[in-house]
C-alpha cells in the first residue's frame, strides 16, 4: 500500500514536474521540460491567499526552478490558481531588495546591517526614553510567518513594554476576530473546507470566492456538479463570476446586510422556525452598545457595554425588523427575504453561510458577524458536517500569525488578551519574564498608530512585510504625514513599494521558502515548510532582523534559542500557549511530515476538523454533542445588533458608493504578482467598473479614462464597461493592485468601533470623464 | 551659379510633404494617412490612381473617396499634371538626388522613352481589373517611402535601393521618366492643364543650360527649337529649373492656352 | 554643335542604342524576376493577417486597400500595424497582431472611420459586428483550466465576457472533488479582437485568433 502510493506520488509528481517545468522553460535558469533531474522538492503552502493551497517548491542549484501544486495536498490536490502557478517567478523580480538602505535628505544609500540595525535601535531608544514604551510600534502583517509574529509580540510587548503591535489583518479580519471572540469566546473557524463538499446550500454574503479564494471556489462548484440540490446563494453589491456560476443573484444595497440578516432572524422567531431546544441548550442573549461614533475623530475609543437580555426580550425587540422593513434598507424585496429564511430553516438543507470583505471591512463588520451566526444558531445549523457559517479568511496567515498569536494592540497568544490579568500571567510564565513587564493598556489599533504618526505621537514604527502606503484608507493623509518626516519610519520587504519610498530605513527581506515559516490558512490548518534557499543579497528573515534588533535594546535575552534548533525550540515556546485550549497545535517534527493538520491537534496526533461538536473535538466529551466549551457558560452569544447606516453615504455632490476590492490576477498591492510578467500582461492596471446605464447617462464609453473623486482624494482610471464585474445601478467598483493608482486615497477611515476594522466598502464618490 | 528660387521653393515644398507625413509622429493632428489616401486640416484627399485600383480591384466605392480624388485631379489640372512629380513626390526628391550623384559620377546615360509611363499606366489598370491585384499600390516606392517614414518600415526601402541603383548605373531618372503609372496619369491630365513654361524666343540665346537641367529634355527641347510660345507638353513637371538655368529670362511662367502658330517660315512664331 | 553634345546624351548613337535595348530591358526583366519572388505572393502564404475591424473579404480587401496608413494612424493603441515585404501581395496592408497589441475595440470604430476606400466596411458601426476572426484554443493541453487550475483569464478579459467566451464546468475526475471550468469560444459572438491571445498566461498563447470559421447549421435543437 506504501510503497505503491509512493510510486504514484513519484510518477504523478514527475509528470507534473515535466509539465510545469516545460512551463517555465523559457525563463532565465528555470527548468526544461527534459531537465526534471537534480531539481531537489519540498513543500510548502502556496504564498497567497487564505485558502492555503499545498504546493511543491522545485530547487536546483540555488535557486526556485519550478513549483507545482502539490498532489498530496488536501486543500488543492495538485491544483493552483494563476497566482500559485508563478510562485517560481514572484521572488526573482529584478529589483529585488539585496542590501539595507538608509535615507540620507531624499535619497536612499546603501548601509551595512550593523548601520542600520544600530540606527534603528538608536532611534527607539531615542523614543522610548524620551517618550516611553508606547511611542514606538510595529506594523506586521498576516503574511507573516508564526516565527515572525511571535518574535514581535515576544519583543514589542514583552520586552519594550508596548502592545502597539498591530498586523495588517487588522483590515481584513478584525471584525471576524471579534466576532469569534464574542460569540463563541475562541477565534477561528469552527469548520473547515469539508463543509463544502458535504453541504447542499451556500449564501455568500458580499464574498466574491471565484477571484478572491479561486480553489475553494473550484472545490464548492464541484459539489454543485455533483448534487442537484446544491444552491449557492450570491448575495452582493455588484454582480461578479461567483454571481455567473450561483444559482441566485440576490442584489443588495450596500449597508443591507445589517437589514437584511436582522429580517431574515425576525421571519425565523415569527414562524418560530428556530430550534428551540438548541437555542435554550447552547445560546445566551445579549444586546450590545448601539450608536456608536465611526472612528472618523482621532483617538475615538468606543467600548461595548453588553447588556444580558432573555429570549423573550430578544424576540421582543426583533419584531421591527420586518422584511418589509428591510427591503427599503436593503434594495432586497421581502419575498426575497422569507425566501431566505426558508432555506436557513430548511430542515431538509444543510446550509452554510460564506464571507470574507464585504462583510468583514464594513463599519459594523462585528455586527454582521454576529447577525451571521445569529441564524445559524437560531436554526442549530452549526459544528456539524457540511453545516456551518465559515469565514473565510484573506490572507495566507492572518489565522496562523495574526491571530494565533495575537500579533494585535490588545493580544497574547491563543486568544488571550492583555487586557487580562490571568492572561499576563500565563504569557509571562511561558515567556519568563515577570508579568508586569506586559502592559495592561490596549496599544493603538492600525488606523491610530498612523494617525499618531500624524499627531506626532508616535515617534518609531516598523513595518514589516506589507504595503500600508497604499493601502490604508484615506491614503494621502498618512502619507503627507510619512513624507513630513513625522516618525522615524522602517520597512522591511522584498521589493521597493510605495511604502519603502516614505522610509527611513529599507531592510530587505528574506521572502517565502528563502526561510523556514508556518503559516495557517482559512480553516485552521497549520502548515510549515524548511527553508529551501537562500535570499538574495544580504536579505534576511524578519525574525533576524527583529532579534539583532532586540539584542541591541538589551532584549536578546528573550529569545535564547539555539542557531541550529532555532525554529523548533520557539515552536515548542508558542505551542505551549496553546495547549488545553482547544487551540491546540503539534510538535514540531509533526509538521515537517504531513500536508498541514487543523487544530485542535489531538493527542494521538489527529487533526480536528469540526470545533465544538463531540464527533470531532477532543475538548467535548462523547455525549455532550455541541458545547461552545470557549464561551463564559458554554453558551454562545446571540447579539442584539440593530440597523444603523454607513458612515458616508452618497449625495448629490457624490452620487455613487465607492467599493473597492481585489481580482484572481494579482495578490492584494501587487508588490509580487506585479513581477511577474505574466500576470502583469494580463492584468496590467486598475479599471473602474461601472454599471453600463450609469456610464451610458454620463457619457463614459468602455475603456475611456475617467476621473472618479471622494472628499479626500482622487484617481483617473480606464473605465470598464460589461467587464468581468457589474455594479449595480449607483455603484462603482475598483481594484487596489495596482501601484500607480492610489485608490485608496479616497476611501474614508471609518472604522468598526468594535473590530477597528476600516469600510474599504462605502463611501461616497462622483465620477466624470477624464 | 544663379540663386535657383525655383529650385529652393521646389525643395522646400518637397520637404513640407516629408515634414507632413511624418507629423503624425511628433504629435500633430494636421496630417493623417500618406499619398494614396490623406487628411490634411480635415481635407480629404486621394491619390486618383489608387482610388481606380480600389474601385477597379476591391470592386468597393465610397463617394467621400471619389471626391477627395477629384479633388486632386482638378488641383493638378489646374497646376500642370506632373506637378505631383516635381513638387510633391517623395520619390521626385529621392530620385532627384540620386540624379546628382549620377552626374557626378558620369553614369547611367542611357534612357528609355517617355511615353512608357503610359504603357505603364495601361498594364497597372488592365492588371487590377483582371486580377484584382492592386500592381501599382503594392511596389510603388511612393508608398514605400511614405510608410518608411510613418511606420519605420524600412525593408521595403530594398525595392526603392533597387530602382536607385538602376538609376545611377544603368538609366536616368528612368522610374519617374519612364515607368511610373503614376506619371502617366498625371502626364495624361497635364496635355491640357492652363499653367505652363512660357519661352520668349526673342530672348533666348541658345546656350541650351536649360536643356542639361530639364529632366524630361524630350519635351523641352522640341518647344525650343520649334519656338512654341509654351511647353504644352504632358510629362513636363513644372519644375523650373530651366527658368532658373536661363540666364536671358526667356524662360516664364505663363498661365493660359496660347496657339502654336501655322506660319513654319516665322522664327519668331515658331517657324524657322 | 548642341545637337551634337544633345545626341550623346540622348544615346542615338548604333552602339550605345544596342547597349541599351539589351542591357537596360536585361535589368529591368531581372529587376521585375526579383520583385515578383518576393513581394507577388499570396498575402497569406505566411499565415493569417487579422484584418482591423470592418475589413471586406481579404481578396477585395488587398486591392481597395491603398495602404495609407490612416487606420493605423487612427488606433489609440497602435494596434494596427503595417505589414512588410513578408507579406507578399499583402505588402503595406493593416494588420493586428494580438500578442502585441490586440484590438481594444474602440465604440466609436475610429480606423473604420478612417479608412478613405471602403477596405474598412464604412456600413460596421457597432463593435459587437466586427468579424476580425474568430478565437479558438489551439492546445488544449497547455490551457491551464482546461487542465483544472484556476486560470480563465482569457474568459475574464474577454470584452464580450459570457457571450464571446463562457465558461463550461465539469468534474475534475482526477481530484474527484473540484471543477475543471473551460472556457468555451461561440464564434458567432467572437469578433476576433485578440485580447484573449494577449492576455493568455502561457508562454506560448494557447487561445489564438484565427481566420473566422462559418457556421454549419443543421436541425438539431442542441
Amino acid at each position: 500500500m506504501e510503497l505503491t502510493r509512493r510510486d504514484f506520488l513519484k510518477a504523478s509528481a514527475a509528470a507534473a514536474a515535466f509539465a510545469a517545468a516545460g512551463a517555465q522553460a523559457l525563463a532565465p535558469r528555470l527548468a526544461s521540460a527534459a531537465d526534471d533531474k537534480g531539481i531537489k522538492w519540498g513543500k510548502a503552502p502556496c504564498r497567497y491567499c487564505g485558502v492555503g493551497c499545498c504546493v511543491l517548491v522545485g530547487v536546483k542549484d540555488g535557486r526556485i526552478v519550478a513549483t507545482k501544486g502539490d498532489p498530496a495536498g488536501p486543500v488543492n490536490k495538485g491544483l493552483n490558481c494563476i497566482k500559485g502557478y508563478f510562485l517560481s517567478k514572484a521572488l526573482y523580480g529584478k529589483d529585488r531588495l539585496t542590501h539595507p538602505l538608509i535615507r540620507k535628505g531624499n535619497k536612499m544609500v546603501k548601509a551595512s546591517w550593523d548601520e542600520a540595525l544600530n540606527l534603528i535601535a538608536s532611534k527607539y531608544k531615542e523614543a522610548i526614553a524620551r517618550s516611553g514604551p508606547d511611542s514606538v510600534a510595529i506594523y506586521g502583517s498576516g503574511q507573516w510567518t508564526v516565527f515572525e509574529g511571535y518574535t514581535a509580540v515576544k519583543l514589542f510587548k514583552g520586552g519594550i513594554g508596548t502592545n502597539n503591535v498591530e498586523p495588517n489583518a487588522r483590515l481584513c479580519m478584525a471584525s471576524a476576530v471579534v466576532g469569534f471572540m464574542n460569540t463563541f469566546g475562541s477565534d477561528e473557524p469552527m469548520g473547515c473546507y469539508d463543509d463544502l463538499d458535504l453541504g447542499d446550500t451556500y449564501i455568500l454574503w458580499g464574498a466574491n470566492m471565484a477571484e478572491a479564494h479561486p480553489v475553494l471556489f473550484s472545490r464548492l462548484i464541484d459539489n454543485k456538479l455533483k448534487n442537484k440540490k446544491v444552491k449557492i446563494i450570491d448575495i452582493a453589491t455588484r454582480r461578479t463570476r461567483t454571481t455567473q456560476m450561483a444559482d441566485e443573484y440576490i442584489p443588495m444595497h450596500p449597508q443591507g446586510d445589517l437589514a437584511a440578516l436582522n429580517a431574515i432572524a425576525h421571519v425565523i422567531l415569527r414562524d418560530k422556525l428556530y430550534d428551540e431546544s438548541f437555542v435554550k441548550q447552547h445560546v445566551t442573549f445579549k444586546r450590545g452598545t448601539e450608536n456608536q461614533p465611526y472612528g472618523l475623530k482621532d483617538k475615538e475609543n468606543p467600548k461595548e457595554e453588553p447588556k444580558p437580555l432573555t429570549f423573550d426580550e430578544y424576540k421582543q425587540l426583533m419584531k421591527q425588523f420586518t422584511p418589509e422593513w428591510a427591503e427599503k434598507l436593503s434594495g432586497i424585496p421581502a419575498k426575497k427575504i422569507e425566501h431566505l429564511a426558508q432555506l436557513y430553516t430548511d430542515k431538509s438543507r444543510k446550509v452554510n453561510s460564506l464571507w470574507t470583505m464585504g462583510v468583514n471591512q464594513h463599519v459594523r463588520g462585528v455586527w454582521v458577524n454576529n447577525l451571521i451566526y445569529n441564524l445559524h444558531l437560531l436554526t442549530g445549523k452549526i459544528c456539524k458536517p457540511g453545516e456551518n457559517p465559515l469565514s473565510l479568511t484573506g490572507q495566507p496567515s492572518a489565522c496562523g500569525t495574526a491571530r494565533e498569536v495575537g500579533t494585535f494592540a490588545h493580544r497574547l497568544p491563543a486568544d488571550m488578551v492583555v487586557m487580562n490579568e490571568a492572561h499576563r500571567k500565563k504569557t509571562a510564565e511561558i515567556w519568563g519574564i515577570d508579568p508586569k513587564k506586559i502592559s495592561p493598556k490596549v496599544g493603538l489599533h492600525t488606523m491610530e498608530m498612523y494617525r499618531a504618526i500624524d499627531r506626532g505621537e508616535l515617534k518609531c514604527l516598523w513595518i514589516q512585510c506589507t504595503n500600508p502606503f497604499q493601502s490604508i484608507p484615506n491614503l494621502s493623509r498618512y502619507r503627507k504625514a510619512a513624507q513630513a518626516r513625522k516618525a522615524f519610519i522602517v520597512v522591511s520587504d522584498i521589493y521597493p513599494t510605495r511604502s519603502t519610498e516614505v522610509a527611513d530605513v529599507i531592510l530587505p527581506s528574506a521572502s517565502w521558502v528563502e526561510k523556514e515559516g508556518v503559516f495557517g490558512n482559512t480553516e485552521r490548518r497549520t502548515q510549515h515548510w524548511f527553508k529551501m534557499i537562500e535570499p538574495p543579497g544580504e536579505a534576511k528573515e524578519d525574525t533576524w532582523q527583529l532579534i539583532e534588533f532586540a539584542k541591541r535594546l538589551g532584549h536578546g535575552n528573550l529569545f535564547p534559542y539555539s542557531q541550529k534548533n532555532f525554529h523548533k525550540e520557539m515552536w515548542e515556546e508558542y505551542r505551549k500557549f496553546t495547549i488545553g485550549t482547544g487551540k491546540d497545535l503539534a510538535p514540531y517534527e509533526t509538521y515537517h511530515k504531513v500536508r498541514g493538520l487543523r487544530w485542535p491537534v489531538k493527542s494521538n496526533g489527529q487533526e480536528t476538523r469540526w470545533r465544538y461538536t463531540d464527533a470531532d473535538d477532543p475538548y467535548v466529551k462523547k455525549g455532550e454533542g455541541v458545547k461552545f466549551y470557549k464561551a463564559p457558560g458554554n453558551k454562545a452569544t446571540i447579539w442584539f445588533r440593530p440597523y444603523e447606516p454607513p458612515a458616508e453615504s452618497p449625495n448629490s455632490e457624490y452620487p455613487f458608493w465607492y467599493c473597492t476590492g481585489r481580482l484572481l490576477e494579482h495578490w492584494h498591492t501587487a508588490t509580487m504578482t506585479g513581477r511577474v510578467p505574466e500576470l502583469k500582461r494580463a492584468m496590467p492596471g486598475a479599471t473602474l467598473e461601472m454599471h453600463p446605464e450609469d456610464a451610458a447617462r454620463l457619457g463614459i464609453k468602455n475603456r475611456d479614462k475617467v476621473k472618479v473623486s471622494s472628499r479626500r482624494g482622487s484617481v483617473v482610471l480606464t473605465a470598464e464597461i460589461n467587464g468581468r464585474g457589474k455594479p449595480e445601478k449607483g455603484n462603482v467598483f475598483t481594484t487596489f493592485f495596482d501601484e500607480t493608482k492610489l485608490i485608496n486615497d479616497l476611501c474614508i477611515d471609518a472604522f468598526d468601533p468594535l473590530s477597528k476594522e476600516p469600510d474599504f466598502k462605502k463611501c461616497a464618490v462622483k465620477v466624470e470623464k477624464a | 551659379m544663379n540663386f535657383k528660387r525655383w529650385g529652393i521653393a521646389r525643395c522646400a515644398v518637397q520637404l513640407l510633404m516629408i515634414a507632413l507625413l511624418a507629423s503624425p509622429l511628433a504629435g500633430l493632428a494636421i496630417f493623417t494617412g500618406n499619398l494614396a489616401a490623406a487628411e490634411l486640416l480635415g481635407l480629404p484627399l486621394a491619390d486618383p490612381l489608387a482610388f481606380l485600383q480600389a474601385l477597379l480591384g476591391g470592386r468597393v466605392f465610397v463617394l467621400s473617396y471619389l471626391l477627395s480624388a477629384l479633388l486632386v485631379v482638378g488641383f493638378y489640372f489646374l497646376l500642370g499634371g506632373r506637378t505631383f512629380c516635381g513638387w510633391v513626390c517623395p520619390v521626385g526628391l529621392v530620385t532627384e538626388l540620386a540624379d546628382r550623384l549620377r552626374r557626378k559620377l558620369g553614369t547611367g546615360t542611357q534612357t528609355l522613352p517617355l511615353t512608357l509611363n503610359r504603357w505603364s499606366l495601361a498594364l497597372v489598370l488592365l492588371v487590377v481589373m483582371a486580377t484584382g491585384v492592386p500592381l501599382f499600390e503594392l511596389l510603388s516606392p511612393i508608398g514605400i517611402i511614405s510608410r518608411a517614414i510613418v511606420f519605420a518600415a524600412l525593408l521595403p526601402l530594398l525595392l526603392v535601393a533597387a530602382i536607385l541603383l538602376m538609376e545611377l548605373l544603368v538609366a536616368r531618372r528612368v522610374w519617374c521618366r519612364s515607368l511610373c503609372p503614376l506619371g502617366g496619369f498625371y502626364s495624361l491630365l497635364a496635355a491640357f492643364s492652363p499653367l505652363r513654361i512660357g519661352f520668349v524666343a526673342e530672348q533666348c540665346t541658345h546656350c541650351n543650360d536649360c536643356l542639361k537641367v530639364c529632366p524630361v529634355e524630350e519635351v523641352l527641347q522640341p518647344s525650343l527649337e520649334l519656338n512654341h510660345p509654351q511647353v504644352v507638353a504632358g510629362d513636363c513637371t513644372r519644375c523650373m529649373a530651366c527658368l532658373d538655368a536661363c540666364p536671358a529670362k526667356a524662360l516664364k511662367i505663363s498661365i493660359g492656352y496660347q496657339p502654336v502658330s501655322r506660319d513654319v517660315t516665322d522664327p519668331l512664331k515658331g517657324g524657322r | 554643335m548642341c545637337m551634337d553634345s544633345d545626341a550623346k546624351n540622348t544615346g542615338i548613337s548604333r552602339r550605345l542604342f544596342l547597349k541599351g535595348s539589351i542591357l537596360t530591358p536585361l535589368a529591368l526583366a531581372l529587376g521585375s524576376a526579383a520583385i515578383s519572388a518576393v513581394y507577388l505572393r499570396p498575402a497569406q502564404a505566411r499565415g493569417f493577417y487579422l484584418r482591423p475591424p470592418g475589413a471586406i473579404e481579404e481578396a477585395r480587401f488587398l486591392a481597395a486597400c491603398v495602404k495609407c496608413g490612416k487606420c493605423a494612424q487612427a488606433c489609440p493603441y497602435k494596434s494596427i500595424v503595417m505589414a512588410g515585404g513578408e507579406a507578399g501581395v499583402g505588402i503595406g496592408t493593416p494588420h493586428i497582431v494580438p500578442r502585441e497589441n490586440p484590438c481594444y475595440l474602440c465604440p466609436d470604430l475610429p480606423c473604420v472611420k478612417a479608412c478613405p476606400s471602403g477596405a474598412l466596411d464604412k456600413q460596421l458601426t457597432e463593435v459587437e459586428k466586427v468579424r476580425m476572426g474568430t478565437a479558438v484554443i489551439v492546445d488544449r493541453e497547455g490551457c491551464l483550466s482546461i487542465r483544472g487550475l484556476r486560470c480563465e483569464v482569457c474568459y475574464r478579459q474577454c470584452p464580450l465576457i459570457d457571450k464571446a467566451i463562457t465558461i463550461e464546468n465539469r468534474h475534475n475526475i482526477r481530484t474527484g472533488e473540484h471543477t475543471i471550468m473551460e472556457p468555451v469560444i461561440h464564434k458567432d459572438k467572437c469578433v476576433g479582437c485578440g485580447i484573449c491571445e494577449k492576455v493568455c498566461v502561457r508562454e506560448k498563447p494557447v487561445i489564438a485568433v484565427q481566420q473566422r470559421v462559418t457556421e454549419q447549421k443543421d436541425f438539431y435543437e442542441f
